[in-house]
Formats: structure tokens, C-alpha cells, sequence
């Protein structure tokens, strides 16, 4: 049982971490928590399903158009949600991010949820599961799971290695001095909105075949999302992957070792217990206090 | 002079009641009821995800009081249905209880779909000693304790979990465990199933829990699969059903599966599990006996197509046709001067009595107004859903 709840776990912790990576971008940028972003996942989830399913392309290339697509949501959320509000109190911003969100959700039930129906989405590989022994591998699982990983390391690659990310992380640092460096700043909002969609879309693509697409399925997910940013130490993108991780596993093993009653409430007892330890999370930075 | 702007407010207010359009004037007294009309309120959700336990079962309703209106309606009096959304939802079902009663002045109501917002309008309509006739809310808490003016036609959570147990031992499980939501729907048929096994000297192998928004059911089904059921009675709304279905599936965990009405579409099932024979060992409830494409429901989707263009005819409609076919029965046998007592005691003498859809006979009693107690076992063969056995639940 251990190995096979392992497997599971991190491949739902893979992608608690993607939407979490999509939800600390936007925060670290603009300091503002996008509430919105768990629709952005489900409409993500939408979009794939109508390139795959309705349209017949193939999954990744319903997986790259969906992503596409949610960047072009991301500019507009910026564009909408955001830059009216930029200088607003942040309480606007959240309230106008949640606003947002009921938005999307009621244009998903209309366009393709009108009756609250769930939309499954076929498998990306049909071959049954494998036993060797006492370990059993789901192929479905392993190919989401390495499916995240890619997509973490092309987003972390992003970051690290190009122009566009150095340029976002100095924002991200000091606002005023990137723009006396020349950067223009409101453009690198407006990107960093857009690369939290879309790494919301990857995820729920991802996770599409291994559940369903329906227009509530992004609240859970936030909030677990937010949950594994709050134990990695919100706005470390380390930190994020981590986090997701984390919450994935103590979930599975919880609800496989102690009562399944646990699989919900278990990742937010050990947040609870780390947040008390280490109120800054795995990887936030400490709060220093000058006397 | 100055008493006659008096005279006139009097004259009003005596004569206002009289004259208000939504309150039809009764020949008899008995609001709802004229010379030519019998007005039915119908309860339940239009809109929103539970318009299938509302509207759907509505027009089924309407279909069959369309047909008794084309031969004369009853005792002469035509069947006219006002309907209110509840949304499903507990504080709007109270207030569109209150307009039906109150405003619309209805002779009954027909309805209730979900059952917490049907919980919820119980006092309402209680305290209005209106008569009132459920057609899909299955908590127990709807029907009791026993009022005098409510009775139910839909099966009861109670008589559903046992009768889940029941069919797993017909089926020749020993070993059987359990898999359930324990949100409010969930316990009302959780722990009447816990009380059901009880009653047998049984003890689940396994009692597992799901959320209903989890979209893994992996720790679950190896738990599960640890304890070697011969059965597993499924108490999961369908989208937590689909997500343990298809991840039993995947972990080839493959024993008896046993569902109750929520699941009743199993084609829709299929759809959502979209895992080819994974439904092959799987059971469930269906409060009628037929599906709706069976050649003995032709006149049904005939009818339901002519009124309702929109709609194809489902297990909801039929669950309306059948519901509604009691309804007129004990209109019936009220007789010419119907009242709400008179209505109420027809309801609690009704005893055997066939619908030919619901999959066994409708008695109440006095004391026992949850009617229906005979809930049919469905199964996917193929593309045709088919009976495979009926359950009586006795008490």
C-alpha cells in the first residue's frame, strides 16, 4: 500500500504545487493574492476539455492551445481585475479578484456547465494499471506526475534563466528600482498575471484525466493551493513546490494509515503544527524586528 | 358626510379579499378548490444543478394532470399547477412554500426535490395543515416524525440503505463495507444503513469516508481492497462516486459495488467514469421500475415530448407520472366535496395501490406516511439499463 499511496500522493502534490507556483508568482510581483486563480485552473480545465474532447486535437496540443489561452485570460484579468484597482487599497484588489472569479465560474456554467454537469475527460493512457509485487503503478499517474515536473522545470528555467524572468524577479524585489532601471513595470505585472493562468491551465490539464472538469472544481484547489504557498512560506517558489508536495502525501497517508475521515483535515493539522513551529513557513523569510 | 369615507374603507377591506387575483375564490371554503379547478402547488427546484429532482419531476407531474384535464379533470374540476423554485435551497424553499400557500392560495402541494430545502419548508407547510405529497425528497427527517398532511412518494433514506444491505446478502456478500459522504445527505442514509446492519447482527469489514469534492479516491480504494469485501454499498453523491468508480477501476478492485438513486442514471455513470466495464459489477437503486427507454414507457415519452419539446423522457419525468398518478387517485376517492381533511384521510387509508411504474405497490397508513417503500435494483447490460430485482422493506 505504501509505495502506491506514495506515488499517488506526489502526483496530487505535484499538482497542489502548480497551481501554488501560479498563485506565489502573482503575489511575489504584485503583492496581491489572486482569489481568482482557482478559476483560472478551472477554466483552464475547460479549455482543454473543449480542444480534446470536443474538437478532437490531441492532448498536448489541447494541452499548449489551453495554455495559450489562459495567458490571454491572465492579461485580461491584469487588465480587468488589476490595473484599474493598482493603487487602490488592497482590500479592493482582493474583493475585485473575487469578483473575478464568481465571473469566470458563472461564464464556465453557462458556456459548458449550464446544469452543474462534470465533464470527464478521457485518459491520456489507457493501459491498465501495472503490479509488481505489492507496488501497483498507474501509467495515468506517472505520466501527470512527470507531466508537472516538466512543466515546474520549464517555469523554474523561465525564471532563472531568461531575460523575461530576470526582469520579473527584479520587479518582484523592489518595484521603484526596477523601474529606474528601465523596466517597464506595468508590462511585467501584466506578464506575471498571465504566467500564474497559465500554470494553472498546465495543472489542470494535467489533472483533467486523472478526475473531471466542472465549473467548481478551482475552489478546492485553491485553497489547498494556498494552503501548501502558507507552509512553503508564502512567496517562495521553492518553497510552493515543497508545500504542494507536502500536502499531497500527508493526505494520502493519512487517509490510507489512519481513517480516510483524516485525507481532507490532515494537511491543514500539520500546517497548523508547522506554522506554530515556524510561523514563516518552510522557506519564508524570517521576520526580523530591529530594537 | 365625514362617515362616509369610512363606510367605503370597511366596504373595501370586507370586499378586497374577495376580488384579489391570486387568491381564486373557493366554492367550498377549501382554498385551491372551485366549481371548475383544483390549484396544486409544485415544489422544487427550476434552475440550478437540482432542477432534475424539480423540474424535471414537475413535468412529468404536469403531463399526467394535462391528460386527466383532457378527459374532464376530476369530479369536473380541472387540475391547474402553480410552480415555485426553491434552488434547492433551504431559506428560498420557505418562502416559496409561503407564497404557494398563502399567495397562490393552493389546495396542496406537490414537490420537494432536495431534501434539505424540503426539511427546511416543513414547519411552514405543517403549521398550514396543507396537505402535501413528496415526490423526490428522500431524508427521513421529511416525513418524520409523521404529520398529519405530509406523505412521501419517493423512497425514504431509510428504506434505501436497508434495502442496499438487503440486496448485498441476496447477492451472496458475507464480507460488506461502506463507502459514504457524511455531509447532511450522507448521514441521512449513512446512519440508517449503520442502523440496518445493526438490525442484522452484521458489521461493516470496512467504513470508509469521501468528501464530495475529492478527486482522489485512492486512499480510499486501497483501504478498501485491504479488507476483501464481497460487497460495497456506495452512499456518494455522482461525482465522488465516478472518481471512487474510476480509481477502484484503475487499482482493479472489482467486488459487488451497490449504489442508491442519487446514482440512478447509469448511463450518465458510464459516461463519467469513462472507463470501459467498469460498471459491470455495479448496482442501483432506481425508484421506478422501468428506464426510460423501455417499449412499456411509450405512451409516457410520447407524452412528455408533445408538452415538453425540450425534454427527453427520463427517470425524473416518470418520477413525476408516478407521484402525480397517486395524487389524482386520492383526488378521486376524496371525492365531490373535496376538502383537506378529506384529501388527508384518502392519503393514510391508501393501500396497495399500483402506479405500474413505481416498482412496488403505494400504502400509507395513519401512522406510516412514507408510501413507497419498494425500491428496484438496476444494472448496465450492454447499452440497456436493466432491472434486476425488487426489494420490499419491511418495518
Amino acid at each position: 500500500m505504501l509505495p502506491y499511496l506514495v506515488v499517488s500522493g506526489l502526483t496530487t502534490g505535484s499538482l497542489y504545487a502548480l497551481v501554488a507556483m501560479g498563485l506565489v508568482v502573482v503575489y511575489k510581483a504584485t503583492s496581491v493574492v489572486n482569489f481568482a486563480h482557482g478559476e483560472l485552473f478551472m477554466v483552464g480545465g475547460f479549455l482543454a476539455y473543449t480542444f480534446h474532447v470536443l474538437l478532437k486535437l490531441g492532448y498536448v496540443a489541447s494541452l499548449l492551445l489551453a495554455v495559450i489561452a489562459a495567458l490571454l485570460l491572465g492579461l485580461v484579468t491584469e487588465r480587468i481585475a488589476y490595473r484599474p484597482l493598482m493603487r487602490a487599497p488592497a482590500i479592493s484588489l482582493v474583493l475585485a479578484a473575487v469578483g473575478f472569479s464568481f465571473v469566470l465560474k458563472g461564464a464556465a456554467r453557462q458556456i459548458w456547465g449550464g446544469l452543474g454537469d462534470y465533464m470527464p475527460f478521457p485518459p491520456v493512457v489507457a493501459t491498465p494499471a501495472i503490479t509488481l509485487g505489492s507496488i501497483i503503478l498507474v501509467p495515468q499517474q506517472l505520466v501527470v506526475l512527470a507531466g508537472a515536473l516538466i512543466c515546474m522545470g520549464l517555469f523554474t528555467a523561465f525564471f532563472t534563466s531568461t531575460r523575461a524572468g530576470k526582469m520579473l524577479q527584479a520587479t518582484a524585489e523592489n518595484a521603484k528600482a526596477a523601474r529606474l532601471a528601465g523596466i517597464r513595470v506595468e508590462r511585467v505585472y501584466a506578464f506575471t498575471w498571465a504566467a500564474g493562468a497559465a500554470t494553472g491551465a498546465a495543472a489542470a490539464v494535467l489533472m483533467a484525466p486523472l478526475t473531471f472538469v466542472y465549473p467548481d472544481v478551482g475552489s478546492p484547489l485553491l485553497v489547498k493551493a494556498f494552503a501548501a504557498a502558507v507552509l512553503g512560506g508564502f512567496g517562495s517558489l521553492p518553497g510552493a513546490v515543497l508545500g504542494g508536495f507536502s500536502i499531497g502525501l500527508i493526505e494520502n497517508l493519512a487517509g490510507g494509515y489512519l481513517h480516510t475521515s483524516f485525507t481532507d483535515i490532515s494537511a491543514f493539522l500539520v500546517i497548523m503544527v508547522v506554522l506554530i513551529v515556524r510561523p514563516t513557513g518552510f522557506f519564508g523569510p524570517r521576520a526580523v524586528r530591529r530594537i | 358626510m365625514r362617515i362616509l369615507p369610512g363606510v367605503l374603507a370597511i366596504a373595501i377591506a370586507v370586499t378586497l379579499p374577495f376580488a384579489s387575483p391570486v387568491a381564486p375564490a373557493s366554492a367550498q371554503g377549501t382554498p385551491g378548490v372551485t366549481a371548475d379547478e383544483i390549484r396544486i402547488g409544485a415544489l422544487g427546484a427550476l434552475t440550478g444543478p437540482g432542477y432534475l429532482y424539480g423540474r424535471l419531476i414537475m413535468n412529468g407531474a404536469e403531463v399526467v394532470f394535462n391528460e386527466v384535464n383532457k378527459t374532464g379533470g376530476v369530479h369536473g374540476r380541472k387540475i391547474v399547477l402553480v410552480r415555485e423554485d426553491d434552488r434547492c435551497d433551504a431559506a428560498t424553499a420557505i418562502a416559496a412554500a409561503k407564497k404557494l400557500i398563502f399567495q397562490h392560495q393552493v389546495f396542496m402541494l406537490h414537490g420537494g426535490g432536495c431534501s434539505n430545502a424540503s426539511i427546511a419548508a416543513r414547519p411552514e407547510i405543517e403549521k398550514a395543515n396543507v396537505p402535501w405529497v413528496v415526490f423526490a425528497s428522500v431524508a427521513d427527517e421529511v416525513t418524520l416524525p409523521t404529520a398529519p398532511y405530509i406523505f412521501s412518494t419517493a423512497l425514504a433514506a431509510s428504506i434505501e440503505s436497508a434495502a442496499q444491505l438487503e440486496f448485498a446478502q441476496q447477492q451472496g456478500a458475507k464480507r460488506v463495507a461502506v463507502i459514504s459522504m457524511r455531509d447532511a445527505w450522507g448521514r441521512a442514509r449513512y446512519n440508517p444503513l449503520m442502523e440496518a446492519f445493526k438490525r442484522k447482527s452484521v458489521t461493516p469489514v470496512a467504513d470508509e469516508e469521501m468528501s464530495p469534492d475529492a478527486n482522489d479516491a485512492t486512499p480510499q480504494v486501497l483501504r478498501l481492497r485491504q479488507a476483501n469485501p464481497d460487497a460495497v454499498i456506495i452512499v456518494l453523491y455522482p461525482k465522488a462516486a465516478a472518481v471512487y468508480m474510476r480509481d477502484a477501476t484503475k487499482l482493479g478492485f472489482k467486488p459487488t459495488q451497490i449504489g442508491q438513486s442519487a446514482l440512478g442514471d447509469l448511463l450518465a455513470l458510464r459516461e463519467q467514469v469513462a472507463i470501459p466495464n467498469a460498471l459491470d459489477r455495479f448496482f442501483t437503486i432506481s425508484q421506478v421500475r422501468y428506464t426510460p427507454e423501455d417499449p412499456e414507457m411509450e405512451r409516457w415519452r410520447g407524452l412528455v415530448e408533445k408538452y415538453f419539446p425540450g425534454d427527453r423522457l427520463s427517470v425524473y419525468n416518470l418520477m413525476g407520472v408516478a407521484s402525480a398518478t397517486v395524487v389524482v387517485e386520492v383526488l378521486k376517492r376524496a371525492g365531490k366535496d373535496l376538502t383537506r381533511d378529506r384529501l388527508r384521510d384518502e392519503l393514510a387509508k391508501l393501500k396497495d395501490f399500483n402506479t405500474n411504474i413505481y416498482p412496488g405497490v403505494i400504502s400509507c397508513t395513519p401512522t406510516d406516511h412514507q408510501c413507497h417503500k419498494t425500491p428496484a435494483f438496476m444494472q448496465l447490460t450492454g447499452d440497456k439499463v436493466k432491472t434486476v430485482g425488487v426489494t420490499t422493506v419491511t418495518r
